[in-house]
């Protein structure tokens, strides 16, 4: 299986709308400031709709949101 | 600490609280008042019920009325997660416990020794849930 992690760039979106609150981001998506804390340090990953209100919010494709880290798998020695 | 957090706290709390002493009282064997016999373990259990329930209510009271409406929104798909997470985990402990006490205890003991296994088993039930429930938060709380 291919292993990797989920990054966001959430932090950086709320900074580049002007300083928007984890609190005001999550009132508009319907989720806890705590949870959108929890995402934002990647320590919850939210749902598909989840993930795609808060790119709405920020008026950007969901690939700016959110990003897929493959990790290398080392080869096996044949 | 989240408002859901504090409410598992106080959940769990309680539980030590009121069934602690329930428990070491059953664990030192039953009492040897006749006339009753059944009088006193099930005084014991109202009492521990009760202490609980006071616990939980004031608890309730006290956290509510320090917390403004912002601070207790309602429940959201990583809370729902949670709560789903717990109650599986609890579910496995509660259907455990039953059969142990169901299926095995009948043949080896009797009357309030089986009420009080029975009893253990909803508490432990409770008590994992509750506590994966702040596991959880604790876990995915940011700094």
């Amino acid at each position: 299986m291919m292993q990797g992690s989920i990054s966001n760039r959430i932090r950086t979106l709320r900074f580049m709308n002007g300083e928007m609150s984890q609190a005001e981001l999550g009132q508009r998506i319907g989720l806890t400031r705590q949870t959108i804390a929890a995402i934002e340090a990647g320590k919850y990953s939210p749902s598909l709709e989840a993930a795609f209100r808060i790119a709405q919010v920020f008026n950007v494709p969901l690939g700016e949101v959110f990003q897929w880290d493959v990790q290398a798998t080392p080869l096996k020695a044949s | 600490m989240s408002y859901r957090e504090k409410i598992a706290w106080l959940s769990l709390i309680a539980m030590a609280v009121a069934y602690g002493p329930y428990f070491t009282s059953a664990a030192k064997g039953p009492s040897t008042w006749e006339p009753l016999p059944h009088l006193h373990p099930l005084g014991l259990f109202a009492l521990a019920s009760i202490a609980r329930m006071l616990i939980l209510g004031a608890g309730y009271l006290y956290l509510r009325l320090g917390s403004a409406r912002e601070e207790r929104p309602p429940l959201d798909e990583r809370d729902r997660a949670i709560k789903h997470r717990s109650l599986s985990a609890a579910y496995y402990v509660l259907i455990i416990g039953m059969i142990l006490v169901g299926c095995f205890m009948p043949f080896s003991s009797t009357g309030w020794t089986i009420v009080n296994a029975a009893i253990f088993w909803i508490v432990a039930a409770e008590v994992v849930h509750y506590s994966i429930v702040v596991a959880s938060y604790r876990m995915q709380a940011s700094a």
